[in-house]
C-alpha cells in the first residue's frame, strides 16, 4: 500500500529549539495535493522532509515506500522544484539542464532530447540558451520547474511554483501539473494563489505553526468543519420567497440576497436536512431553481475558517 | 563462519554499482574543474600559483645568468617551494578552491541541486574533492614546471647539464610530487573545515598558525601537519630564519615512502570523516 | 472623474543634520561587530597580552618584586621603548585578526543581501556609507590597539617612582601614532577587499592573504632580483620598521632598514589609494549582472 503514497509516520523536525513540524503523520495517494499554511507554518519543511534535505528529528518518512537516505533509487521517483531562488554560478538553462539530466545516469543522447522535451513543457524557449543569472524571475521559476520534470519522476514535490509567473505562465502551469496529475503523478503543491491551484487539487493539508490542522479531500475537509455553517448560492427566479422559507428553518442561521436579486445565500449548520427542503421546495414549484452550488467550499474559505487571516489554527 | 561472512561483505560491495558512481563522479568533476579552472572568478588563483613565474620571467629577462649563480638559484627556487607555495600559494589557493567546494554552493544557495540529484552523498563529496584536486594540482604543478624551466633556461649548457645529467629532474619530480601532495593535504583539510564551520576562515588560519609553529612542536604533535610530511621530502632544505630557526626541534629524518605515506593516510582519515558527515548534511541556507 | 481627497501628508517634521546620519550607519556597524559571540571572544583574547603586560610593568616597579624574581636586576626587565614596541607589535597583530572577522560582516552582509541599494536609496551618500563602517571598524579596533596601549603608558607613568611619563612622551606619541597608521590602514584594506568578496569567509580568507601573499611575493622579488625592493610588498616588515622608527628603537629588526621613510610612506599612500578605487567601484546603488 505505501509503495504508492507518500507517508509520513509522525514526523517531528526541531531547527535547535524552533519548530520546525511536530508529529506530523501523513499518507499522500497519487493525484494533487495543496499544502496550505500561512508562512512559517512548516510547509517547506514538510518539502524538504519529504525530499532528505533535511532529516526528521523523530518519526519515518518514505516515498513510494522508498527511503530519501537512498538518494540513487529515490531521486530518479523525485523531482523537486525549491523555493531557493538560486542556481550554480556561470551556467545556461541549456547547460544546468543537461548537467542534472546527465547526473542521473542517461546517455548524452537521452538527456538532450529529454532536456528539449522539458524546455518545450514549461515554454522557456529560446532563453534556455542565455545564463540563468540573467533571467528574469518567471523564467527562473520555469527553468526550475523543468529540472524537476525533466527526468520523468514519479513524484513532484512543488514550492510555490506559481511565484513570480505571470497569468498566462500561471494558467500553462496549472495545466501542466493538471495533466502530470492526470498521467498519474503525484503531485505535491504548496502555494499562496489558492484561487487558482484549488482548480486542479484533489486534496488539502492544512498546516499552521507547524502543526497538522487538516487533510483530505476538500469537501470532506469542509464538511467536517461543522462549526462554521457551509454557505450555498441558489439562483432562482423568487429569492426572497425561497429565502424566506429556509430561514424558518432552524439550522437555516443567514439568508443573504445576491446583489443582482436572483439568487440567495444561505448558511446552514445541517446540510443534509437542507439539501432535502430545497428538493422539496423545488417539487412543490414555488420557485424555479436555476442552479445550486456551494459558496465556501474551497480551499481558501477552509483556510480561512481553520487557520484565519492572522494564521494562527482556530 | 567468519570468512562466510568476509565474501557476503566482499560481494556485497562487488554488487555495488561502481560503474554508475564513475560516471557521476566523472560527471560531477567535469562541472566542478569547469567552474574552477574557467571563470573569472578563479583569476586570483591563476595569480597565486604564476606570480613567481613571472618573476622569475623577469630574472630571465634582465639578469645575468653566470654559473656561480646557478647554485645561488637553485637555493632560491627551493625557497619558493618550501616560503611561498607551501605556506601561502597552495595553502591560500586550496583554501580557496576547496571550502567553495561544499560551503560555497550552500553560501550561493545552490547546493540542494547536487543534493537532489540521484547521486549518493558520497560520491558527491568525493567528486568534488577530485575535481578541486584536479584544478589545484593543474595550476600549481604547471607553475611549477614553468618556474623551474624558466629558472634554468638562462643558464644555457650548465642549466641543461644540472637538469639532465645532475640533480635538476629530480629535484623537479620531487617539486611537483610535494605539489600534488599539498594540494591534496590541504585540500582535505580545508574540504572537512567547510563543512564542520559556516565560516572556516578562522580555522584555516589556526592551520596556518599551526603549520607555522609545527617546527617546534614535539615528534608526535608534528605528524598531525601536512607541513611537516612535506619537509621531509624537500629535495633541498632551506632553514628558517628568525625565532623558528632557534626553535625546531630536531625529528628524526623520516623516508619520502613514509612520509607520502603518513600525509595520504591523514587524507583519508580527513576524507572518511567528511563523508560522515555530509550523510547528515542539512540544508538550511537561512542560517548561512 | 476621480475624486481625489489630498489627505496624504509627507513628513515635514524635523531632520537631523545630514552629518549626523552617518552616526547611525556606526551605530549599526558597532552593533553588527558586537551581535557576533566570536567578536566578543577575540577582543578579549585580544586583552590577555595586555594583562600580563600589565603585570610586568607592576612587577618591574614592585621592589619586593624586583628582590625576589629578579634579584634586585633592572636589566631582566625594564619598561623603556622596546618594551612598548613588542606591546604595539602584538596588539596590532591581534588587530589583523580582529579585521579580518569584523570588516566582511560590516560589508559582506549588505552586499550579499542586496541591501545596498536599499540604504543608499536613504539619503546617505556612497562616502557616507563608506565612512560610517569605517568609523566602526576604527573604534573597534581602538578598543584593542592604541587605548590599551596607553592605558599600560599611563600606568607605568603613575607605577614609576622616577617622573617617568615626561621624559617618554616619544613612546606615547610614537604608539598613538603607529596604532593609528596600522588601524587606518587595516579598515580602508578591509573594507575594500569585503566590498569585492561577497561571501563573508572569503573575505576573511582574502584579507589575511592581502597581508601575507604580497609579502611572500616580496620575498621571492628580493631573493631572485638581488634587490631590497622586493620588502615595499611586505607589510609586515614595513609596519615594524615603521613602528621601530616612531618609537626610536632601530636596533629591534634590521629586516628592511635600509628602506627610506619616503619610500614606504609611498607604499602606504598607493595601497590606501588602491582600496579607495576598489570601494569607490564597488560601493554602489546597483549591481550588474551579467547574463
Amino acid at each position: 500500500m505505501s509503495s504508492d503514497r507518500i507517508v509520513f509516520e509522525d514526523v517531528s523536525k526541531f531547527y535547535g529549539e524552533v519548530l520546525g513540524v511536530n508529529r506530523v503523520s501523513l499518507s499522500i495517494p497519487p493525484g494533487v495535493t495543496t499544502l496550505v499554511g500561512p508562512n512559517g507554518s512548516g510547509k517547506t519543511t514538510l518539502m524538504n522532509l519529504m525530499t532528505g534535505l533535511v532529516q526528521p528529528s523523530s518519526g519515518r518518512v518514505s516515498v513510494l515506500g522508498l527511503d530519501p537516505g537512498d538518494a540513487a533509487q529515490f531521486f530518479r521517483e523525485v523531482g523537486y522544484c525549491t523555493q531557493f531562488d538560486s542556481f550554480p554560478r556561470g551556467l545556461t538553462g541549456w547547460e544546468f539542464l543537461m548537467d542534472s539530466l546527465l547526473l542521473h545516469g542517461v546517455t548524452e543522447l537521452d538527456a538532450y532530447k529529454l532536456a528539449q522535451e522539458a524546455i518545450q513543457r514549461v515554454r522557456l524557449g529560446d532563453a534556455a540558451g542565455r545564463r540563468i543569472a540573467g533571467y528574469s524571475k518567471g523564467m527562473r521559476q520555469k527553468i526550475r520547474l523543468a529540472q524537476a520534470i525533466a527526468h520523468h519522476p514519479r513524484v513532484l514535490v512543488l514550492d510555490e511554483p506559481l511565484n513570480g509567473l505571470d497569468p498566462m505562465a500561471r494558467a500553462q502551469s496549472l495545466a501542466l501539473f493538471e495533466e502530470l496529475s492526470r498521467q498519474g503523478m503525484h503531485l505535491v503543491i504548496s502555494s499562496h494563489i489558492l484561487d487558482e491551484v484549488d482548480r486542479i487539487s484533489d486534496r488539502v493539508v492544512l498546516i499552521t505553526g507547524g502543526y497538522l490542522v487538516a487533510e483530505g479531500n476538500i469537501h470532506q475537509v469542509r464538511q467536517e468543519v461543522r462549526d462554521k455553517p457551509m454557505q450555498v448560492l441558489i439562483r432562482c427566479d423568487r429569492p426572497e420567497q425561497l429565502a424566506a422559507r429556509m430561514f424558518a428553518l432552524n439550522h437555516c442561521v443567514e439568508a443573504r440576497l445576491h446583489s443582482d436579486a436572483k439568487g440567495v445565500f444561505l448558511r446552514t449548520t445541517d446540510l443534509d436536512e437542507f439539501y432535502r427542503l430545497l428538493n422539496a421546495v423545488a417539487v412543490e414549484g414555488l420557485v424555479q431553481i436555476e442552479s445550486v452550488a456551494p459558496a465556501d467550499d474551497d480551499t481558501n474559505a477552509i483556510y480561512q475558517y481553520l487557520i484565519g487571516s492572522d494564521g494562527s489554527a482556530s | 563462519m567468519s570468512s562466510k561472512k568476509s565474501v557476503g561483505f566482499l560481494a556485497s560491495i562487488l554488487e555495488q554499482p561502481w560503474g554508475l558512481w564513475t560516471l557521476q563522479a566523472r560527471r560531477l568533476a567535469r562541472i566542478e574543474v569547469r567552474r574552477n579552472m574557467l571563470s573569472w572568478k578563479a583569476t586570483w588563483i591563476y595569480f597565486l600559483a604564476f606570480i613567481p613565474t613571472c618573476i622569475i620571467f623577469i630574472h630571465l629577462l634582465v639578469d645575468r645568468h653566470t654559473t656561480t649563480a646557478l647554485t645561488e638559484d637553485t637555493n632560491v627556487l627551493a625557497g619558493i617551494m618550501q616560503f611561498y607555495y607551501i605556506r601561502l600559494g597552495v595553502f591560500f589557493g586550496c583554501l580557496g578552491i576547496f571550502s567553495r567546494l561544499i560551503r560555497g554552493e550552500m553560501v550561493e544557495r545552490s547546493l540542494h541541486f547536487y543534493l537532489l540529484a540521484p547521486v549518493r552523498r558520497e560520491v558527491l563529496l568525493l567528486a568534488k574533492f577530485i575535481a578541486g584536486s584536479i584544478s589545484a594540482i593543474a595550476l600549481f604543478a604547471a607553475a611549477v614546471l614553468a618556474d623551474f624551466v624558466l629558472m634554468y633556461v638562462g643558464f644555457g649548457p650548465a642549466g641543461q647539464e644540472y637538469i639532465f645529467h645532475g640533480p635538476g629532474l629530480g629535484q623537479l619530480e620531487a617539486y611537483l610530487g610535494i605539489m600534488v601532495l599539498a594540494c591534496l593535504g590541504y585540500g582535505a583539510v580545508f574540504l572537512l573545515l567547510s563543512m564542520m564551520f559556516k565560516n572556516p576562515m578562522p580555522a584555516a588560519m589556526l592551520v596556518m598558525g599551526w603549520e607555522a609553529i609545527n617546527p617546534v612542536m614535539p615528534s608526535l604533535l608534528q605528524k598531525i601537519s601536512v607541513a611537516s610530511y612535506l619537509r621531509h621530502l624537500m629535495p633541498i632544505t632551506i632553514p628558517g630564519d628568525g625565532i623558528f630557526a632557534l626553535l625546531t626541534v630536531q625529528t628524526e629524518p623520516v623516508s619520502a615512502g613514509v612520509a607520502v605515506l603518513g600525509l595520504l593516510l591523514l587524507v583519508g582519515v580527513v576524507l572518511a570523516y567528511s563523508c560522515v558527515r555530509i550523510r547528515r548534511l542539512e540544508i538550511r541556507y537561512t542560517t548561512e | 472623474m476621480s475624486v481625489y481627497k489630498h489627505e496624504y501628508r509627507a513628513y515635514e517634521g524635523r531632520l537631523t543634520p545630514a552629518w549626523s546620519r552617518i552616526a547611525v550607519l556606526v551605530r549599526y556597524g558597532m552593533a553588527e561587530a558586537w551581535s557576533s559571540r566570536i567578536t566578543i571572544g577575540l577582543l578579549t583574547l585580544s586583552m590577555l597580552p595586555i594583562v600580563v603586560y600589565l603585570v610586568l610593568i607592576f612587577l618591574a616597579n614592585n621592589p619586593i618584586a624586583r628582590a625576589v624574581i629578579m634579584r634586585g636586576s633592572s636589566a631582566i626587565l625594564s619598561i623603556n621603548a622596546t618594551f612598548f614596541l613588542r606591546v604595539l607589535i602584538s596588539q596590532c597583530w591581534l588587530a589583523l585578526v580582529l579585521t579580518a572577522w569584523i570588516a566582511p560582516r560590516l560589508v559582506s552582509y549588505d552586499l550579499a543581501d542586496n541591501a545596498l541599494p536599499i540604504l543608499l536609496s536613504h539619503p546617505v551618500s556612497r562616502v557616507g556609507y563608506v565612512v560610517g563602517k569605517f568609523i566602526a571598524l576604527v573604534s573597534y579596533l581602538s578598543l584593542a590597539t592604541w587605548i590599551p596601549c596607553l592605558l599600560l603608558y599611563a600606568y607605568q607613568g603613575y607605577a614609576s617612582a622616577a617622573p617617568w611619563m615626561g621624559a617618554n612622551l616619544r613612546i606615547a606619541i610614537g604608539v598613538l601614532i603607529g596604532c593609528g597608521l596600522w588601524i587606518t590602514l587595516l579598515s580602508i584594506l578591509g573594507l575594500a577587499l569585503s566590498s569585492w568578496v561577497k561571501w563573508r569567509m572569503m573575505a576573511t580568507g582574502i584579507i589575511f592573504a592581502a597581508v601575507f601573499v604580497p609579502a611572500g611575493i616580496g620575498g621571492i622579488i628580493g631573493a631572485i632580483l638581488r634587490t631590497k625592493w622586493g620588502l615595499l610588498l611586505n607589510l609586515p616588515v614595513m609596519m615594524t620598521q615603521i613602528w621601530q622608527r616612531l618609537l626610536g628603537v632601530s636596533a629591534f629588526n634590521r629586516i628592511g632598514a635600509g628602506l627610506p621613510n619616503v619610500a614606504m610612506a609611498g607604499a602606504l599612500l598607493l595601497l590606501g589609494l588602491v582600496c579607495v578605487f576598489m570601494l569607490n567601484a564597488r560601493i554602489r546603488a546597483r549591481e550588474v549582472v551579467r547574463g
